[in-house]
């Protein structure tokens, strides 16, 4: 966040936002010029536990905004949307109880959100049993839809194997001109936290570094929680990779990467994959300038783009989006968690209910699912600059984005700059890390 | 040697320093009172923020917010015992797990209310020592001579005072200690007390290595109570031993297979020594 100044004011008054939010009912948060009929959305996410500082909550105050915006313009015929919200509490037996509360009592046709590919894993079975939308606005891994032919699970966001194949893409294409040494001679090693997305991403990462013949000296996972990596870091140093890939969340990369520099692991490039590495606030505020020219791939947040590149009215869009983030939730530089939240929620509020309530006049999870197939947005149609369009039900990726993009951003001085893929990057890529970082390679 | 075979071994040993503390704390309690503090764990959290909060946001000296978190700790310990178990001394052990667990989820949701789900470093570090190709962490080190320090205090206490003599002397027998004129409440206050502190002694510890979060305590704290359980619940001396007996097999576990089959391993132990000696590995 911003700095870690914390007034006897400011206690008071999270305690008290925090506890208002706990006791006003849902009904009560819905508010804007639409005042019709509410039309009921869950919204889940990870509010306490790991997951919650690891990016789930911007992606929520993101979900939140957009719903907020999309209601101050009339929602659907004047009726607003009202967000029935739900914390997973980073567990995934409590996303699941949750999902049975949203489905049961509360009588929901869609849920959005899910941030976590641990939870999304078990819950897209209980959607598509059910035949209710799950509308996935995080989580990444390819398991989730994989040659699973679902029909009522849709995921707007990029999946696990688009991060391996822009990591890979980026190291071979900078190879030689950045690292100064052909591809294939890249010592490569992936460490990875044990859930479905550390391992879905893992995976991906490793048959890429095949099918490309370059060297993975090292694969291994890890627990989010473990409270000691040095035995992986004295293994680490042993291997003594160029390039370190690494997917984790948080407080897993802090401790790796505190133990790393304590250890004198030493590389030429770090690349993250998202969740944690996606958090630069924390990143930089934790380890300052040590975290320079680190890389990420992640969708684009969308303050890295050129809004004037995007289509008409997305750059206006994106714009008031940060602005009223920004003004709710003061950063430095806004996750992409929230751009993901904020963006995610839009695409299926304006691209998915609306077209939805408007033709048939209700929100039944089939005329949703009607309504999603049907979305046709062009690349530079979304504030993330991806399009979209869902791939049918025969299609071994059922339910994903197809047009979806990953990009590899490079951090500097707590800001984060699009460096790949060239087409779109705003600047190349400062490679190895400069002899002044304190986990450059010493030559 | 291989290099980083010695460096593993260095890191298991450190490691179970960090282990150490915190199963010091369960064991006094538990030997004492006869009743587990399922929120140990979330104690040394509170202690943890104390001094994250004294020094980065107060901007005291970190001496002086140690020296603070170790009797506001005690404090807390004493609180839990007035307040929580000693209402329940005469209840069956599952009402007293399960209220100890309630306050586990108290103190997790009352961190996430005042500080939120943020995690937060003291951003304090101290230079590795580099022995050749050895790298050994400096902060672990640190904290690791602080537990073992920590640790002969409590020894000594322990051995050397009468009120230490009379907490050896409740713990091996409960039931004759009153009529030799031993007050046990009074004892009871003492033993929770110290259990506290050696919390806060451990949340200093912890705090300069790990991020401090609500949720910190599932790090450390199931694999505390194992060790506890291992060395034998109420044996101080076993679960000290055990807890670098755990630390090495978890990282020479690790170097050899990977990190996470090094805890498979550590379990696989501890289910065999549940089987082969269920009163403890190092319990007579």
């Amino acid at each position: 966040m911003h700095g870690n100044e914390i007034t006897r004011r400011g206690l008071v008054q999270a305690g008290a936002a925090l506890g208002l939010a706990a006791t006003v009912p849902a009904a009560a948060r819905a508010q804007g010029p639409a005042r019709g009929e509410p039309l009921r959305v869950g919204v889940m996410t990870d509010l306490s536990g790991p997951f919650a500082g690891a990016g789930s909550q911007p992606l929520f105050w993101g979900a939140e905004v957009a719903i907020e915006m999309f209601n101050e313009r009339g929602g659907v015929n004047g009726r607003p949307v009202q967000a029935v919200t739900a914390d997973s509490q980073s567990k995934a037996d409590t996303a699941i109880n949750e999902a049975e509360r949203l489905l049961g009592q509360e009588g929901l046709e869609v849920v959005t959100g899910i941030y976590s590919s641990a939870h999304a894993v078990p819950l897209s079975g209980r959607f598509e049993q059910a035949r209710k939308i799950m509308w996935i606005t995080s989580a990444i891994s390819s398991a989730v839809l994989k040659d699973r032919h679902l029909r009522y699970v849709f995921r707007p966001t990029v999946h696990s194997d688009q991060y391996a194949e822009g990591s890979i893409a980026f190291i071979r294409e900078h190879a030689q001109k950045g690292l100064g040494m052909a591809p294939e001679r890249v010592r490569l090693a992936t460490i990875y936290e044990d859930g479905p997305y550390g391992t879905g991403v893992s995976s991906g990462l490793e048959a890429q570094a095949k099918a490309h013949n370059m060297n993975m000296v090292l694969k291994e996972a890890y627990s989010a929680t473990a409270a000691d990596l040095s035995t992986l870091v004295t293994k680490l140093r042993r291997e003594r990779p160029d390039v370190m890939l690494h997917v984790g969340y948080n407080p897993d990369i802090t401790l790796f990467l505190r133990q790393a520099k304590a250890g004198g692991l030493r590389f030429k490039a770090l690349i993250g994959h998202g969740a944690g590495y996606s958090q630069i606030d924390r990143l930089t505020e934790t380890f300052g300038k040590d975290v320079n020219h680190f890389c990420n791939v992640d969708p684009a947040a969308t303050e890295m783009l050129d809004w004037e590149k995007l289509r008409p009215g997305v750059g206006d869009l994106a714009k008031v989006f940060v602005e009223r983030f920004r003004a709710k939730h003061p950063m430095r530089d806004l996750p992409t968690h929230a751009s993901m939240g904020f963006n995610n929620t839009w695409i299926f509020l304006e691209n998915v209910l609306k077209p939805a309530v408007q033709k048939t006049g209700g929100m039944s999870a089939d005329a949703l699912r009607e309504a999603a197939l049907q979305v046709d947005i062009p690349v530079g149609g979304t504030i993330q600059g991806y399009g979209v369009k869902f791939n049918p039900p025969e299609d071994v990726m059922a339910g994903q984005n197809a047009r979806s993009i990953a990009v590899v951003m490079q951090f500097e001085d707590g800001k984060s700059h699009v460096v790949w893929p060239d087409a779109i990057a705003g600047r190349p890529p400062v490679l190895p890390l400069p002899s002044t970082n304190a986990f450059a390679a010493r030559s | 040697m291989d290099p980083f075979l010695l460096e593993a071994v260095l890191n298991g040993v450190l490691l179970g320093g960090v282990f150490a503390l915190p199963v010091l704390g369960l064991n006094l309690v538990f030997g004492v009172v006869d009743v587990i503090w399922l929120c140990y764990a979330e104690l040394v959290m509170v202690g943890m923020y104390i001094v994250w909060f004294l020094h980065t946001q107060a901007g005291w000296p970190l001496a002086l917010a140690f020296a603070t978190c170790l009797p506001a700790i005690a404090v807390l310990g004493l609180l839990l015992h007035l307040l929580v178990v000693r209402p329940l001394l005469a209840a069956p052990p599952i009402n007293q797990v399960l209220a100890t667990g309630g306050v586990l989820f108290v103190l997790q949701g009352a961190a996430t209310l005042v500080f939120s789900t943020d995690f937060r470093s003291l951003g304090v570090e101290m230079p590795p020592i580099e022995l050749g190709e050895v790298f050994v962490s400096g902060t672990k080190l640190a904290a690791f001579v602080a537990a073992l320090l920590g640790a002969a205090v409590l020894w000594a206490f322990l051995k050397f005072t009468y009120v230490g003599t009379a907490i050896r002397a409740i713990a091996r027998d409960r039931e004759v200690m009153p009529l030799m004129g031993v007050d046990p409440h009074r004892i009871y206050l003492i033993a929770s007390a110290a259990g506290g502190a050696l919390a806060g002694l451990a949340a200093c510890l912890l705090v300069v290595q790990l991020d401090v979060h609500p949720f910190v305590g599932l790090s450390f704290g199931p694999i505390t109570f194992m060790i506890c359980v291992m060395g034998g619940l109420g044996n101080m001396l076993g679960g000290f031993l055990a807890a670098f007996l755990m630390g090495l097999i978890v990282s020479v576990g690790g170097f050899y297979g990977d990190t996470d089959m090094s805890y498979v391993v550590a379990f696989l132990f501890f289910i065999l020594v549940m089987f082969i000696r269920p009163q403890g590995l190092f319990t007579r």
